[in-house]
């Protein structure tokens, strides 16, 4: 999931690949905004079938743990 | 899309995206409307006028969107299309023996001419020369084809490009094409799933109950309506007006107490338009009895991924952002509550907002005209010179000048300052609306609101609105 996560997220903002690891956090490393991430959303749905909770997904700071989240949510 | 042909030549034309249409119906519908935006983006030395225009050509040929154009088919129906090439002769214009303040009298003025509608540029720089050592550029963009983070990446271009040519600094780097991104948008316009999603939700939205005006000025605009209309429980306001005359006055918030907030902001993980507009309701709610249920029209730039970034054009969607909140909720939880809200209505920002408040008017059966938000609120946190390490270090200075007339009564923009970050806030009026009085005492509650609020954040509303 991780290498299908980066290309969404190489989408999105203009960093170096390699910075995208699963302790990379989205808005202090990567530089989202809440925009940027919750429009993602729409991508990360489509791509791995999924239904996002934004109040759930409130508590996700890193790539680590946006992972965690979609891997439970596909169970 | 249609072809059409314009002036001997056939043109590639694709239909207006909905952020378009809002401005086109604001004209449409109020012919004195202008929708000219003015930028002045100076910087502190000796400018080589020759090398700026060239700077300026090769920044039209990175930006399709300064090249956009309108066109109307024999049935009046509306297109844009892309001129290839754009090199119009630049005026330059010495006021270096004026005042300043005549100096930008006269952007002004330029900025309330508006331009031809149909087969025409939209857009017009001018090479300027300021008093105090400034020279740079005016630029005058119509609101249909340029938003402000377009216009910012334009400024920004010129000025990469003027670097690039006088000093050898990196060339730009190449941006992305218009039409794809707007053909998205038609796309996603044209019966998309996604499209019947955002319908759903905002049909739940508008349903859940009626909103409640809150006038910036306190409760006399809505009582004296209720009084007119004779109806005690009037929930909306008249906020148009046949006298759309206009002006902006910016206050500048100091470096140091900016940085307070934007550190506050980093701090609890907060962004800063969820923090103005907790400070913002806060206000409408202590101006308007303590009232609970606070909306304020927020903006949505739409622009996420770097097509969307890059591309230009005007992405912006206007929704209303709609607060209720009791007196014991905390400022730091009023400020999350709010954040969640945000991202919601992020998640379904494509939808049209004209069709947004039509069907919230015909749901609520209020009049045209009237609304329930008396403010709205841009934060934008682009500068000309963020991002960009390979930039010398100049003396910059960058002015928003005001077309002349509004629409509403009030719009607060918050901006960074290119020079030290710190923030503008920038309240563009109707003067027939709004009192010069009425606008500083609102910024005045308003930066004690948010002073009061990030001190301690743990602060419950009740406790701030007794406060100031």
């Amino acid at each position: 999931m991780l290498e299908k996560l980066k290309g969404i997220i190489e989408n999105y903002v203009d960093v170096d690949p390699e910075k995208i690891t699963p302790e990379a956090r989205f808005i202090e490393d990567l530089g989202f905004n809440s925009y940027d991430f919750m429009s993602m959303l729409g991508d990360i749905e489509t791509e791995f079938g999924i239904t996002v909770d934004e109040t759930q997904v409130a508590d996700v700071h890193t790539v680590g743990e946006a992972i965690k989240y979609f891997e439970e949510l596909q169970g | 899309m249609k072809e059409l042909n314009i002036n001997g030549a056939v043109m590639q034309c694709y239909p207006l995206s909905a952020a378009q249409r809002l401005h086109y119906y604001t004209i449409r519908y109020c012919p004195t409307q202008v929708l000219c935006i003015g930028t002045g983006l100076y910087v502190q030395q000796d400018v080589d006028f020759a090398v700026l225009k060239k700077a300026v050509y090769a920044a039209y040929k990175m930006f399709e969107t300064m090249r956009l154009r309108f066109v109307q088919d024999e049935e009046g129906n509306v297109f844009q299309y892309i001129v290839p090439f754009e090199e119009r002769e630049i005026p330059f214009e010495d006021y270096s023996n004026c005042s300043e303040e005549e100096a930008h009298a006269a952007m002004r003025r330029r900025t309330a001419v508006p331009f031809e509608r149909f087969n025409s540029p939209m857009n017009e720089v001018v090479m300027v020369k300021l008093p105090g050592g400034y020279s740079g550029i005016y630029l005058k963009v119509d609101h249909m084809t340029m938003d402000s983070a377009s216009i910012i990446g334009f400024n920004k271009a010129v000025l990469e490009n003027y670097c690039h040519m006088k000093y050898d600094y990196p060339e730009p780097a190449p941006l992305k094409p218009y039409i794809p991104q707007l053909l998205k948008d038609l796309e996603y316009e044209a019966g998309s799933e996604a499209k019947k999603r955002d319908e759903e939700f905002w049909a739940a939205k508008i349903a859940e109950s009626e909103p409640m005006y809150t006038d910036f000025a306190g409760q006399g605009r809505l009582l004296t309506q209720r009084r007119e209309n004779g109806n005690p429980n009037q929930r909306y306001a008249m906020v148009v007006s046949q006298s759309p005359e206009a002006s902006i006055s910016v206050y500048p918030l100091e470096k140091e107490p900016s940085m307070r907030l934007m550190k506050f902001c980093e701090l609890y993980n907060v962004p800063m338009a969820s923090l103005l507009l907790m400070g913002m309701r806060t206000v409408l709610s202590k101006f308007n009895d303590n009232e609970k249920d606070v909306t304020i029209k927020s903006c949505v730039a739409r622009r996420g991924t770097l097509s969307e970034k890059y591309s230009g054009g005007t992405r912006i969607h206007f929704f209303p952002m709609r607060t209720i909140l009791e007196p014991d909720v905390t400022f730091l939880e009023g400020i999350k509550a709010i954040s969640a809200e945000q991202n919601k209505i992020f998640r379904h920002a494509n939808y049209d907002p004209i069709e947004l408040i039509m069907k919230r008017g015909q749901h609520w059966k209020y009049k045209p005209g009237t609304s329930y938000e008396s403010i709205s609120l841009t934060y934008q946190p682009l500068t000309i010179n963020r991002n960009t390490p390979d930039m010398p270090d100049i003396a910059y200075k960058s002015f928003w000048y005001t077309n002349g007339v509004a629409g509403q009564p009030l719009y607060l923009t918050v901006m960074h300052r290119p020079e030290d970050n710190g923030l503008n806030f920038n309240f563009e009026y109707r003067v027939d609306a709004v009192t010069e009085q009425e606008m500083e005492y609102f910024y005045y509650y308003l930066c004690r609101v948010l002073f009061r609020g990030i001190e301690d954040e743990n602060r419950t509303i009740g406790e701030i609105l007794e406060m100031i």
